[in-house]
């Protein structure tokens, strides 16, 4: 049984107990369609509540905007709350926690598309619950929350904490000293966050005991950061995941080699040096390439290139994505997304897009810009245009105002 | 102009990008992220700003967390 008083979030200094979330839910008489990141608490609260009584979510970040055409397109038309029956059972704790469990609402989140559009994938709990780990174990797991939770990865680590009970600690945009506190401070236990968030956390001399598991999901970790992670976390084991907005978590491998396990043959195949996902595991995808993502035969195209490690065994590794795709800072970037959102201004005659090496994120987004004769424009321009249209990690740092672009024999841009 | 001098026009115009007002005289205690308000993407950009400035990664080896921190990697002294 899960006791009211049981913190089920911190964030700074204030505390919520898994008693507050309950009595929120059963007092609502209006729960919201669209979810924003602004307050964590309010997003899990909104969140909670939404899925506890069957209703649809759309999922989006802080600086999603409401005109977006988007937001029409999968039927959420405005932000503002809708009525709600009261729900007097969900007082009780568990009864919320199975509720949740048992929500038949579709969780809507937004991928980048392969082709430039982003995409609207929709979910229902199962793609979720799938990598849910429940167990008298589990439920003394502390979790140190260090996703965007609007994001696949940080919904997969809330679930995994609110289905067993947790208490969460919030970690995400916090410095280094901060997480070092809290992390001692309330014996986390666990933590899953992509290797920029682990990055930050160095150069670091003390040790902390109390971490048992450290998850790397969203970008290549290699080996160096691993080892890094084992001299301040000495009691930790590290993870990698495999894991994207069209299908959930997919893998998980104790060292730097994924394999197919026998519960995933069937559903995961390599071909060409490609990773393919069964269509069977797909949440479902509406907008960019159409209602339905590229699928050849039922099965669906990753971008993700592997290279096998041993074959007979079946391990191997990721290398990089396709060339269209770049991932900064564990965010996938569509690069032809950003370019045709560039070209929108009118002073533009073309953009170029690319990735640049990057010690913080991995890469930097980069863009070398030809305006057209007689235009003149400054990178503050270009930078409050693309807040307007692109979520904040879609938009390059460096703007490069050039002269002239090369193009191929057919007539595109030469990367 | 000294180096320091450069190194605060660096991060100021990472503020002007994001439509925040510049700093004058950035102490050396300044932290980069909770006095500055640079989240990753902006010290990502810090990086290569400078390091096309300055032809140094200063994040290569660690992430460094204030404004003295940076001079010193660029081995200047005020």
């Amino acid at each position: 049984m899960t006791h009211a008083s049981k913190i089920f979030l911190k964030d700074g200094e204030d505390e919520f107990t898994y008693g507050d979330l309950a009595k929120f839910v059963s007092g609502a008489s209006a729960y919201f369609p669209v979810i924003k990141t602004a307050s964590i608490k309010d997003f899990f609260y909104r969140l909670v509540l939404a899925l506890a009584n069957n209703k649809d979510v759309l999922l989006a970040d802080e600086d999603f905007k409401q005109d977006n055409p988007e937001l029409k397109k999968a039927g959420f038309l405005s932000d503002e709350d809708r009525e709600l029956a009261p729900g007097e059972c969900f007082k009780d704790v568990d009864l919320l926690i199975s509720a949740v469990e048992k929500s038949t609402s579709n969780i809507v989140l937004f991928s980048s598309g392969t082709s430039g559009q982003r995409k609207i994938v929709s979910h229902q709990m199962q793609s979720f619950l799938r990598s849910v780990r429940k167990s008298a174990t589990s439920s003394k797991d502390l979790w140190g929350f260090a996703y965007n939770p609007a994001h696949m990865a940080g919904l997969q680590v809330f679930f995994q904490a609110f289905l067993n009970a947790n208490t969460l600690v919030n970690l995400f945009g916090k410095g280094k000293e901060e997480i070092f506190s809290l992390v001692d401070k309330n014996s986390i236990t666990h933590i899953s966050a992509t290797p920029t968030f682990y990055r930050m956390l160095f150069p670091e001399n003390n040790t902390h005991r109390s971490l048992r598991r450290i998850t790397c999901g969203g970008e290549k970790s290699g080996a160096s950061l691993h080892a890094k992670l084992l001299r301040i976390f000495p009691n930790a084991r590290i993870n990698n995941i495999y894991a994207a907005t069209e299908f959930g978590t997919l893998l998980v491998s104790d060292g730097e080699y994924f394999a197919i396990s026998p519960e995933c043959s069937g559903k995961i195949k390599i071909e060409d040096s490609e990773l393919l996902v069964s269509g069977k595991l797909l949440g479902k995808i509406t907008g960019g390439e159409g209602v339905n993502p590229p699928c050849a035969d039922g099965w669906y195209k990753t971008g993700d290139m592997v290279e096998f490690a041993d074959k007979e065994r079946r391990l191997f590794k990721f290398t990089a994505r396709k060339k269209n795709f770049l991932n900064v800072g564990g965010y996938k970037v569509n690069i032809e997304e950003v370019e045709d959102a560039i070209r929108q201004m009118p002073q533009i005659e073309d953009a170029l897009v690319y990735g640049r090496k990057n010690s913080v994120t991995g890469n930097v987004l980069c863009a070398d810009i030809k305006l057209l004769p007689g235009s003149e424009l400054s990178q503050r321009d270009v930078r409050i245009f693309l807040e307007a249209n692109l979520q904040n990690f879609k938009i390059p740092r460096k703007i490069n105002f050039v002269g002239a672009m090369e193009r191929t024999n057919s007539g595109k841009i030469k990367r | 102009m000294d180096k320091t001098s450069e190194l605060e026009n660096i991060v100021n115009s990472i503020r002007a990008n994001k439509g925040q007002n510049a700093i004058l005289g950035i102490q050396d205690s300044a932290n980069l992220r909770s006095d500055l308000g640079f989240d990753s993407f902006d010290l990502a950009e810090l990086t290569v700003n400078i390091e096309d400035k300055f032809g140094v990664d200063v994040f290569e080896e660690e992430i460094v967390e204030t404004f003295g921190q940076l001079r010193q990697k660029l081995g200047n002294c005020k």
